[in-house]
């Protein structure tokens, strides 16, 4: 698996672990009715907070990941070539880690499925609230939708990666 | 209005070009023309078409012409 492969899985478990404990904590607040349906602002700081949480998130797996990234690339030349050296290791690091016009096409390509993903959802989003729906569920289909974007542009972007352009 | 499909593919000769480079790596030549050998991989399975620039490069990195390395052939399927 490419350095590129295990960067989107990274950030799509990432994405995937935060979507469900979101889900999961939203659900339980509102099932014990801990808020008003109709206390936009209590609702709205529970999704800031969790896009904080969710910026900071990515932030801290994504340093985690390259620097177990590179201790597996370090460990794994140290066993095949014993006699290479500090300067030579960095080399191949950075070789493993460069990203070029490939990735950088995937990335695009990729990143036009979430905008059709946050595009569908403002759509819906409007429609429930044309619907008379509280607005609570127009909220969180529009952050919903945002977490979600992002694993599907993980997972196209996997798609192009494994199967080619 | 739906994208016309090109009756023509861009096919390489990296693969052999690499064997009379005293079998040059895919690892090598990903190094010398900045890519990674994910990429080279696909451009020598046809399965991604390289920009200009990169084709010249990967023309310069063998020391032959972009027509030496790259050809726009007829399709031919089945």
């Amino acid at each position: 698996m490419s350095y590129q492969e295990k960067k989107t899985l990274a950030n799509m478990l990432t994405g995937v672990v935060l979507l469900v404990i979101y889900c999961f904590y939203a659900w339980n607040k509102f099932s014990a009715q801990a808020a008003p349906i109709d206390d936009l602002a209590y609702w709205a700081r529970l999704i800031l907070i969790f896009l904080i949480i969710e910026v900071c998130a990515f932030i801290v797996i994504q340093i985690l990941f390259h620097i177990l990234f590179s201790i597996g690339i370090a460990v794994r030349e140290k066993i095949h070539n014993p006699d290479r050296d500090e300067k030579n290791l960095d080399k191949i690091i950075n070789l493993e880690m460069v990203e070029d016009e490939r990735d950088k096409l995937i990335e695009m390509k990729s990143m036009r499925w979430g905008y059709i993903v946050v595009g569908l959802s403002f759509g819906a989003s409007l429609i429930t609230l044309a619907a008379g729906v509280p607005t609570l569920v127009m909220l969180n289909i529009m952050f919903i939708a945002f977490s979600f974007s992002s694993i599907l542009d993980g997972s196209v972007q996997l798609y192009y990666l494994r199967r080619g352009l | 209005m739906p994208k016309k499909k090109s009756l023509f593919r861009i096919t390489n000769k990296i693969r052999t070009l690499r064997f009379f480079a005293e079998e040059m790596t895919q690892q090598k030549l990903a190094e010398i023309v900045g890519v990674s050998r994910q990429t080279i991989i696909a451009i020598e399975a046809d399965k991604y078409s390289p920009s200009l620039d990169l084709a010249f490069r990967i023309a310069q990195a063998f020391d032959v012409s972009i027509g030496e390395v790259f050809e726009y052939k007829l399709k031919v399927d089945g």
